[in-house]
């Protein structure tokens, strides 16, 4: 598969959206102290006010800020998806690509794991976990990682072992050349696109669970989170406060999952043969 | 023989439940303190009786060693006993029981509801590739698709109960109503309306693209060439030819996607209110009603492989090659 992802998927539009929206809260994230003159744990000794210069969203029923509370919950979210989905993608290759090389009874048990796990109801495992442990934010970034990787896993063992049965492997194998060497120079740079997809999905799905279960209630008081904002929201539908409040939080939540979801789905367009050999034909 | 009938799936189902099992068992036992109260945590406490602390460790064999508390926690298993639900008072499976029909009846409208647009959709649209429609479909679905499902039920539910009023805000039946017959049809269906609409709405992007693409491959292969060779009509080669090979991917995508069909359709209960499992599970985190969490994950995993284990076998019927191959 000798493509290279970032240059296919510079010329769609649907990346391109995705890459801007990203790029804003991504923006938003690290600019969050210098967007807002407010700190979100502030109580600014209004409750419920309406939006204004003063405050762009609005108080919530902590007179706390929103827009404050929005971005620096933009910075969980994304340090979240960040650390899952390095963590992930590190597992679903660790796992995947020694099943594929070593084989034998190791590779059965890890595939086998890998589809119990992919058949479960992942969220409330997690749920159960979470209520047990109350987890702090790297906690819940390695218990998402350690439910996240086994799909990936899969993709990347098929992958591998039809990568080690090509004729340059074998030629570098005639020559002298160790595992280490082939898996090195040979495989992991194969495997460079499909990681890239794979840190996408995962980020993707790291992004709605933290949002998820805050949003059921477990999550660390401490940390800010919009899925917890959406919760402590949706119980005040019936004042006009959800305009300003529970749906710019949304949306952000929204946008940048639609966001991850493009620049996902155009790079798996990008790297299926079958999808790519219509477009040529078209063309031609 | 019955190697035909039973999909090598089978032992992974019965590997994800053991894995449940003795999440169950292991997880409450590794808490700090006495296994009793770890598993019904310091609020349950306050609201049991010292008999009914006692029949619970007796039942349990809470105070014995871990190999009786296994064999105690597998006899009770057999016998159905999930446990105690202190909030409710009531056993455990019983609360569940009351709730799942309303979770099924949601989770099977949506995911028929949803595939069945998605597939005659995905079908059109693959079948116009690059055109304006189908353009637009792709744009419009991905991006719908791309929501979490609670926000796309809160949408509605801001918009369509709280706004315009047309439709109720919560729950599944009007309260102290009394309708019978068709009225408690049309009552039911009237509070479905919005819970089904915004899973529908969250599922049909995924089985739409899956279609699409899986036609726009199909399209290219010789069958369909020969299929217009024969002098079939159009509508033939796209449902019969194409749509009917395009049935494989999505029944296989259907069965890996339950598990996150399933914890949507809880997620969009607790938006609506609506008196399934998922409000079920958020009483029983706000409440911190350990026996019932571990209940609802027990229960939401059996209806999934069992779910997961009829596409399956609904797999075997629409696919000649794996029914032959053995």
């Amino acid at each position: 598969m000798h493509i290279d992802p970032l240059g296919e998927i510079s010329h769609d539009p649907l990346a391109r959206i995705g890459l801007i929206m990203l790029s804003a809260v991504t923006l938003m994230a690290i600019f969050a102290p210098l967007l807002s003159d407010y700190s979100p744990h502030d109580y600014t000794g209004k409750i419920f006010s309406p939006p204004s210069m003063d405050h762009l969203l609005g108080t919530d029923s902590m007179g706390q800020d929103i827009w404050a509370r929005l971005l620096w919950g933009a910075r969980t979210s994304l340090l979240v998806a960040l650390a899952v989905a390095l963590l992930s993608s590190a597992l679903s290759v660790l796992v995947g690509a020694s099943a594929a090389l070593i084989g034998g009874l190791y590779e059965r048990f890890c595939m086998r794991v890998a589809d119990a796990m992919i058949s479960l109801p992942t969220i409330i495992v997690m749920i159960l976990v979470a209520a047990y442990l109350r987890p702090s934010l790297p906690l819940l970034i390695v218990l998402i990682s350690a439910f996240s990787w086994p799909g990936g896993a899969r993709i990347v063992r098929s992958l591998v072992l039809s990568l080690k049965e090509r004729m340059h492997i074998n030629a570098a194998q005639t020559f002298g050349a160790g595992k280490g060497h082939i898996v090195c120079t040979h495989i992991i740079p194969e495997l460079s696109p499909i990681i890239f997809a794979l840190m996408m999905q995962d980020a993707r799905r790291a992004v709605f669970m933290e949002a998820g279960l805050a949003f059921l209630g477990v999550s660390d008081p401490a940390v800010i989170s919009w899925g917890k904002m959406m919760h402590q929201a949706l119980a005040f539908t019936y004042l006009d406060v959800w305009q300003w409040w529970l749906v710019p939080t949304g949306l952000a939540l929204s946008a940048t999952l639609v966001a991850i979801s493009f620049l996902s789905f155009s790079l798996e367009t990008a790297m299926d043969p079958r999808m790519r050999k219509e477009d040529v034909a078209r063309l031609g | 023989m019955w190697g035909n009938l039973v999909p090598a799936s089978f032992l992974n189902y019965i590997i994800a439940l053991a894995a449940i099992f003795s999440l169950n068992f292991v997880l409450p036992r590794l808490m700090p303190g006495d296994p009793f109260h770890a598993i019904y945590g310091d609020e349950a406490l306050v609201a049991m009786t010292p008999e009914m602390e006692a029949e619970i460790i007796r039942q349990f064999s809470l105070d014995k060693s871990w190999w009786d508390q296994l064999s105690a926690y597998v006899m009770g298993l057999l016998q159905g006993d999930l446990g105690f639900s202190y909030y409710y008072r009531e056993q455990v499976l019983q609360v569940i029981m009351g709730a799942l029909p309303w979770t099924l009846l949601l989770t099977g409208l949506a995911l028929i509801i949803a595939t069945a647009i998605g597939i005659i959709l995905g079908i059109e649209s693959g079948y116009m590739r690059g055109s304006f429609l189908d353009r637009g479909l792709v744009a419009c679905l991905m991006f719908l698709g791309g929501f979490p499902d609670f926000f796309i039920g809160i949408l509605l539910l801001l918009i369509f109960a709280v706004s315009l009023n047309v439709l109720p805000l919560c729950g599944a039946t009007s309260p102290y109503a009394r309708y019978v017959g068709l009225a408690y049809l049309f009552d039911i269906l009237k509070h479905l309306a919005l819970p089904l609409a915004s899973m529908v709405l969250v599922q049909i992007g995924s089985i739409f693209l899956l279609t699409r693409n899986t036609i726009v491959t199909l399209l290219g292969e010789s069958f369909i060439l020969t299929a217009r060779a024969k002098g079939c009509t159009e509508a033939r080669i796209k449902y019969a030819h194409a749509g009917r090979n395009s049935l494989l991917p999505v029944t296989t995508a259907t069965g890996l996607r339950i598990p996150q069909l399933l914890t949507g359709a809880l997620f969009i209960e607790i938006v609506f209110s609506y008196p399934g499992v998922g409000s079920l599970l958020n009483t029983a985190i706000s409440a911190r009603d350990y026996p019932l969490i571990q209940g609802i994950l027990l229960m939401v995993t059996l209806t999934v492989l069992s779910a997961n284990f009829l596409v399956d076998l609904l797999y075997m019927r629409l696919d000649p090659r794996v029914r032959h191959a053995h």
